[in-house]
């Protein structure tokens, strides 16, 4: 007789773990497997030398100092994971440079937009006028939240009249009405690379929600990394009565009369549950997991409509100096070739070396994640995965280390002796994100997030087979750690609702 | 009208925009078929091409190299061999009497090559090198992990003046190293110092000195430590002082150290005594300490011959010596725990640590939220109380 649990969970991701910590603390009797050998999924860290990484985590929002906790952490609390870790706040959202520009934005609504207006005092207006929707939104949004949802739909437009606005547009649409400066617009949107789309192309709803959350609560990074959230994750998990398998996956996902009852694990073991949540993407889950023939057509149908984000390459930098003396004094720095940030988005498609990229200090805020005298820096560039599947094998490397060393040259400019003083190094792609976290083209974010896909209209927790639900980036509400989080919270919720029902059916 | 209401009629039209442009890449032939054939197992298809878990190797030939060490050359049955940075490793698993276990062998052969070669010398209170001595004939699959470790020349930091410093059998990365220098041309000034024991023990020396003879911008120095009468090359050990009559001006130089512990600790004062700084030295250690005893911070008086009991929640119990590798006893006893560089450093071995305590000396690189949790990497981990671990 094979084991059985009530739910099993497919992928200790952040989606993973919080949907599994979320059933777990409702009663259910749950296990979770994990291919890898640390839980994590891209929330991880690895070690060189005396330098210890963080994989993906630049800023976390809506965590909140203890005086304006956000929601995020409010859910922590709730699960008992809150309480294991230490979150430090940014005390300011990023450090901007162009050509010609070098400006940091702080915390809080009024300084952001004090700051914004004293670099572009020609658009003053324009800048209250747009910052007043990006709110507007956020607050109308975090009420849909709170009340789970906006009820009856035709009284939408009257209770949430900004969310019913700008649930459908576009960033770009909105802001350029407001905003006529092209390198103020590109200063506003720099947390593009936060959702994965530039300003033409993203949901006004995703970016807008990001920007409000990060200037109202700061961003917030977790002492030991976000391998101490995981590693807190698993540990509460298994304290409410969940089981974890590290180093072992699922390979196959059985099914009897259209719905799943259990997996066959990566060690030939079948096991029972009435549930599956897959934080595994949904093409895997479905294709690779399932089988095709055993999943309605259309539910491939309605994937056509939604493409893979991008990936990245990271150049992660353990230097043998402070970051006082290499002028590192920001944790969040955003180097642009110029301002056209669309032509930067459409590099992320080739194999050439990135127009934008991403540096992050942690020992800003984060004095001790390296020895003394020393400090880490990442480079972070958005790409696709698809371009380096056909690499030739022998070609892999020396393309990896060229986009690495353009990326070093640019920090460099801005801060030099970088290179020079450098200990260790090394370059990842959207090849070791799909080695590693084992999702299609290494996407960080799941589907792309055009307001075709945005966090309310994208695939939802359900899966195309009953007993099945997804979780993590690809699902509702969306890319990004805290809505990964969030993700598993939604989905262990539509499970533990359908549990209600049944009992009281019966 | 004001503009503002028009601009509200225009953000509220896009309800119908979003929903027939979803529509429209819903339709046959439209947006991204997820049933298409590039899209099955895409991530294992894809990665597996560059970075395999697992590879079978068969021995196509055996090279004698010296009294002790052979090169035991394979083509992949797999798959093709994949790419890999000279200098790297792979994991050799091997089920020798019942006990499944692992050893890391540097790559000699360069990349890309048509195969891959791996040098390994007989010692002598071996368990898995005689093996594959004795076991490892042409024809013969062995199956062992990917390339990995991160002991290789980094051009993004390492500039173009390298210093290799090779001890015994520490030479096999280098090896790799030369050959794809010279092979692709890399624009890299290269000097090798080789210490051995004596002349006849030095592996690759007649390939080393063609390869020096041939190309300016490598340069061979062997150096003996214990010379047979008569002998006219250097001799002594590789310290600071033949270090910097060797080497010279130490400035902007990358230096790199494969050897014996030994020969670890004595170059690692020497560099230090020279000036060169931590970031401009690259060591590959091979496996766990040879005596776990002189490593710093061993409690004192503790033998290492010590035996504790290791409850392996839910599995079993099993017996451990202080002076052995935890993940060694478990090996023995029947266990699969996975491990790749057997070092300390990649955290593939990563297990819970649930009463007890244990030894692990400096080289066990573990994540800080790992060690406030209890984990250990058993491959460094050394027993000094009766244990309960989980796997």
């Amino acid at each position: 007789m094979a084991q059985k649990y009530d739910a099993i969970v497919i992928g200790a991701g952040l989606g993973g773990l919080s949907g599994a910590t979320m059933l777990a603390k409702n009663g259910l009797n749950v296990l979770l497997l994990e291919r890898h050998n640390v839980p994590g999924g891209y929330a991880t860290s690895f070690v060189r030398g005396r330098y210890e990484f963080e994989v993906a985590l630049h800023e976390l929002s809506n965590i909140g100092p203890k005086d304006l906790r956000g929601g995020l952490y409010r859910y922590l609390e709730y699960l008992g994971v809150a309480h294991k870790v230490e979150f430090l706040i940014v005390p300011h959202l990023y450090r901007s440079i162009f050509p010609g520009l070098d400006v940091t934005l702080p915390v809080g609504r009024e300084a952001f937009e004090g700051k914004l207006c004293e670099v572009f005092p020609h658009e003053s207006k324009g800048i209250h006028r747009f910052l007043e929707r990006v709110f507007g939104l956020g607050r109308d949004f975090a009420r849909v939240v709170k009340e789970r949802g906006v009820g009856n739909p035709l009284s939408m437009p009257f209770r949430f009249p900004d969310f019913f606005r700008y649930l459908p547009t576009i960033w770009g649409q909105v802001l350029n009405r407001d905003v006529k400066d092209r390198l103020a617009r590109a200063v506003i949107s720099q947390y593009w690379g936060y959702v994965g789309l530039p300003p033409s192309k993203i949901s006004f709803l995703y970016l807008a929600t990001t920007l409000a959350a990060y200037v109202r609560r700061g961003p917030a990074f977790p002492v030991g990394r976000s391998q101490a959230l995981s590693n807190a994750f698993m540990s509460t998990f298994e304290e409410l009565g969940g089981e974890v398998r590290l180093n072992c996956g699922a390979q196959k996902i059985i099914t009897e009369n259209g719905r799943v009852c259990g997996v066959i694990t990566d060690e030939e073991e079948e096991i029972r549950a009435d549930w599956i949540v897959s934080n595994a993407d949904p093409v895997t889950t479905c294709r690779d997991l399932i089988g095709f023939d055993k999943v309605p057509a259309r539910f491939f149908t309605k994937l056509q409509s939604s493409e893979v984000a991008a990936s990245t390459v990271n150049v992660y930098m353990g230097v043998d100096r402070s970051p006082e003396e290499l002028g590192l004094t920001e944790h969040e720095i955003f180097i642009n070739a110029d301002h056209d940030l669309e032509r930067h988005y459409e590099g992320t498609k080739n194999l050439e070396p990135p127009e934008a990229i991403a540096v992050t200090c942690y020992n800003a805020v984060y004095p001790d994640i390296s020895p003394k005298g020393t400090c880490i820096v990442v480079l972070t560039a958005l790409k696709y995965g698809e371009p380096w599947y056909e690499i030739p094998t022998e070609q892999y490397v020396d393309t990896k280390n060229r986009i690495g060393d353009a990326m070093v040259t640019m920090a460099e400019k801005v801060f030099p002796g970088l290179r020079e003083y450098t200990e260790v190094v090394e370059v990842s792609t959207p090849l070791t994100n799909m080695r590693y976290a084992g999702a299609m083209g290494g996407s960080i974010y799941g589907f792309n997030q055009p307001p075709r896909d945005n966090m309310v209209w994208r695939m939802g927790h359900r899966g195309p087979l009953e007993g099945l639900y997804f979780v993590g980036a690809w699902t509702q509400p969306g890319g990004g750690f805290e809505p990964c989080m969030m993700s598993g919270q939604m989905a262990g919720g539509a499970i533990l609702a359908k549990i209600k029902k049944r009992q009281e059916v019966k | 009208m004001s503009l503002e209401q028009i601009n509200w009629l225009l953000d509220v039209r896009e309800y119908r925009r979003v929903a027939k442009n979803r529509k429209a890449l819903r339709e046959p032939g439209q947006g991204t078929d997820y049933t298409h054939e590039r899209f099955r197992e895409v991530v294992q298809r894809v990665v597996s091409r560059i970075h395999p878990r697992r590879m079978n190797l068969r021995v196509v030939e055996i090279i004698p190299q010296t009294a002790t060490a052979k090169t035991f050359c394979f083509e992949r049955v797999d798959g093709p061999l994949p790419p890999f940075r000279a200098g790297q490793y792979v994991n050799v698993l091997v089920n020798i009497e019942g006990v499944r276990t692992s050893r890391t062998y540097s790559i000699s052969s360069a990349p890309m090559a048509e195969r891959l070669e791996l040098t390994v010398r007989d010692k002598p209170g071996g368990f898995v090198a005689p093996y594959l001595f004795n076991e490892l004939k042409v024809g013969v699959v062995l199956e062992t992990t990917g390339p990995a470790g991160h002991f290789y020349y980094e051009p993004l930091i390492d500039g173009e003046d390298l210093v290799f410093l090779a001890g015994g059998s520490g030479i096999t990365p280098f090896m790799s190293m030369i050959r794809d220098t010279v092979q692709r041309q890399r624009p890299l000034r290269i000097k090798l110092l080789y210490g051995s024991r004596t002349p006849e023990d030095a592996i690759f020396r007649g390939e080393l000195e063609k390869l020096a003879a041939s190309h300016s911008n490598f340069i061979f120095s062997l150096v003996i430590s214990e010379p047979p009468e008569r002998y006219e090359g250097l001799t002594g050990f590789l310290d600071s002082e033949a270090i910097t009559q060797l080497v010279g001006d130490v400035k902007g130089k990358t230096f790199y150290v494969c050897g014996p512990r030994a020969m670890h600790d004595f170059c690692k004062a020497a560099l230090k005594e020279m000036g060169v700084p931590q970031r401009k030295i690259r060591r590959e250690l091979y496996g766990a300490p040879d005596d776990v005893s002189k490593e710093p911070g061993w409690p004192e008086g503790l033998s290492e011959d010590m035996v504790f009991e290791v409850d392996v929640a839910g599995k079993k119990m099993i017996l451990a010596k202080a002076g052995e590798p935890l993940l060694n006893a478990l090996e023995r006893s029947g266990l699969v725990v996975p491990a790749l560089c057997r070092s300390g450093e990649c955290s593939s071995c990563r297990i819970r640590l649930l009463a007890g305590k244990v030894f692990m000396p400096s080289q066990a690189t573990l994540r800080e939220s790992d060690r406030k949790g209890g984990y250990i990497h058993a491959c460094v981990s050394y027993p000094l109380d009766n244990l309960k671990i989980r796997l």
